[in-house]
């Protein structure tokens, strides 16, 4: 079973006068163990895909379901839920806190919640990323591909089934995404996560197990 | 982490805290210094304002009080002490040939009247003088030198603490009634009262009693009372605090101005925080809890700095630091605290609301 499906949909913005259909009758879907990048040129519907995809954004048409459940009219509170629960995100500018160390970074989502106690977990990701001597160094005593390893191992700490990321080696040189690459795979057989990219990086394309062009919000495989 | 939010940015922070601090030592050092004028005020007018003094009327034609109406005065008035007295004026020598002019009063109940520098005085004065510790220090007079008054002689058995009140009830010789026998009327008649409320009721009675509206027997004193000297002093405390107040509310728009900036600048991180799954409730206690930290800081520095202004204060007005300590004034150091911390969780809570309930999407994109 699809851990991620889109059927039919569509995504329009209104600004004034002006109507953009962003995406259009797209359908997708993802499982649990493969990488999916999304490529295609700018304004191709690449970033409000993985919006929808990541429940930050609502579809104008169509249904999305997350684990087997529609959750297109879901509320905020409850996307927020699954967010936490069941989705990772990583960004090209990392978006860490500047002012807490890696492994607070990591435990982040779960800070609020005293139910749950995640530093160990937290520490035993940023070890397995490699980062086991940074534990305690605030984002700015690191590099560019450090601060990408805590943010996978943020986007990791609430077990989730499906990573979502931004461009993820956007940031970072030649190298340094392959290694970050390297890591992602690896995560993902390790935890059998369904990795879902966007990326305008022919690099990233070679690790994927699937690609999805998206031309003018239209799907092609 | 709200706590290392604030310091991210510590110029800003310290601002703002020290807008609040301005707010609370203004409203704290305004609240006190009332308090230590109302208990110097009250401290100084205490002894004067629980007095009744009567002397003879414009229309009497006794000129003085007679014994008949200090007999009536004394019925009608059965809850303070009614103190006759009589005044002359008489010319004193000193056995080293010094003179001094003074004032003499006879009166039976020198307890009531007088404080002395040393032991009590007679509670009925029958023989001997009490005389004033200025002028036995400028003729050089000691305990149990005669004094001559009227061709009797008068041992003198205590000095009077120099300032009594405001002079009422004065005189610089204390002898006993008998020794102004030949004033057949008492020219004063002092009653003092438990408070100036009773005062103004016993003024009041009196008046009535011997007084119409054409016919003024007797000219009854009594001082503005406590009741106005505090509600003078309410309204200027009321006045002092609406001061502080608006110092402390131009505080708090500093803090909604400083909350809502610093959540505009951490708008793509509120994003991130939304898109991992912290919920809007979290958001917004993070920021409330930043605004929260923020007045308790600025508050308890504010209060600290108020004290010792406090401290000040009551140094130079009542001359006893330690009077800032009491409730009655260290009670606006925890209003003016509980005051900033009230306004900065009110200037926090729209910038709190406002990054909690953005769309996640928009935030990101910065």
């Amino acid at each position: 079973m699809s851990v991620v499906e889109l059927r039919g949909v569509g995504k329009r913005y209104e600004s004034g006068a002006e109507i953009i259909d962003a995406l259009k009758g797209v359908d997708f879907s993802a499982e649990r163990g493969e990488m999916v990048t999304i490529t295609g040129p700018s304004g191709s519907g690449k970033s409000t895909m993985l919006n929808l995809i990541g429940l930050l954004d609502e579809p104008t048409e169509g249904t999305v379901s997350l684990r087997g459940r529609n959750v297109t009219d879901f509320g905020e509170d409850e996307r927020t839920e699954e967010r936490r629960s069941a989705l990772g995100f990583v960004f090209q500018d990392f978006h860490l806190l500047p002012m807490l160390t890696a492994v607070e970074n990591v435990e982040l989502p779960s800070m609020w919640d005293t139910s749950v106690d995640r530093h160990d977990r937290a520490v035993d990701l940023l070890r397995r990323v490699g980062l086991g001597d940074r534990l305690t160094h605030t984002p700015d005593e690191l590099s560019g591909g450090q601060k990408q390893r805590v943010a996978i191992a943020r986007s990791l700490v609430n077990e989730p089934e499906v990573l979502l990321a931004d461009e993820p080696t956007g940031n970072l040189d030649q190298d340094t995404g392959g290694t970050i690459l390297d890591e992602i795979t690896r995560l993902k057989n390790e935890e059998d996560l369904a990795v879902i990219a966007i990326t305008h990086d022919e690099q990233l394309v070679e690790y994927a197990d699937r690609v999805v062009r998206l031309v003018d919000g239209v799907t092609r495989t | 982490m709200a706590w290392r939010n604030l310091g991210r940015n510590r110029l800003r922070t310290a601002l703002a805290a020290l807008g609040i601090v301005i707010g609370v030592v203004a409203i704290c050092s305004l609240g006190m210094a009332t308090v230590a004028l109302e208990q110097q005020a009250t401290a100084q007018l205490g002894d004067l304002t629980n007095e009744v003094t009567v002397s003879s009327g414009a229309d009497s034609d006794t000129d003085g009080v007679t014994g008949e109406q200090v007999e009536e005065m004394r019925a009608i008035v059965t809850d303070a002490r009614v103190i006759p007295q009589k005044t002359n004026a008489t010319t004193l020598e000193a056995r080293n040939g010094m003179e001094a002019r003074m004032s003499v009063t006879g009166v039976t109940d020198a307890s009531a009247l007088y404080d002395l520098t040393e032991g009590e005085a007679p509670e009925r004065l029958q023989s001997g003088a009490l005389i004033s510790n200025a002028t036995a220090d400028r003729l050089g007079l000691e305990s149990g030198d005669p004094v001559e008054y009227d061709g009797r002689i008068y041992r003198i058995r205590g000095f009077i603490e120099s300032e009594h009140s405001f002079g009422f009830g004065g005189g610089d010789l204390v002898i006993p009634v008998s020794g102004l026998a030949d004033q057949r009327h008492y020219d004063t008649v002092t009653i003092i009262a438990a408070d100036g409320d009773a005062a103004g009721r016993i003024g009041d009675r009196l008046d009535t009693r011997f007084n119409t509206e054409e016919d003024e027997e007797l000219r009854v004193t009594t001082f503005g009372n406590r009741a106005q000297v505090g509600g003078f002093l309410d309204t200027l405390s009321l006045a002092l605090l609406g001061i502080g107040g608006i110092s402390l509310v131009v505080a708090s728009v500093a803090i909604l101005n400083v909350m809502l900036m610093s959540t505009v600048e951490r708008r793509g991180e509120i994003g991130v925080l939304r898109a991992v799954g912290i919920r809007r409730g979290e958001v917004l206690r993070m920021i409330l809890t930043e605004a929260t930290l923020l007045g308790a800081l600025g508050g308890l520095v504010g209060a600290l700095v108020s004290l010792a202004t406090g401290m000040v204060l009551f140094h130079v007005i009542t001359g006893d630091a330690t009077g800032a300590l009491g409730w009655a004034s260290s009670r606006y150091l925890a209003y003016g605290f509980g005051f900033a911390v009230a306004a900065s969780v009110l200037s926090g809570v729209y910038p709190a609301w406002k990054a909690a309930n953005e769309s996640p999407v928009e935030a990101l994109r910065g």
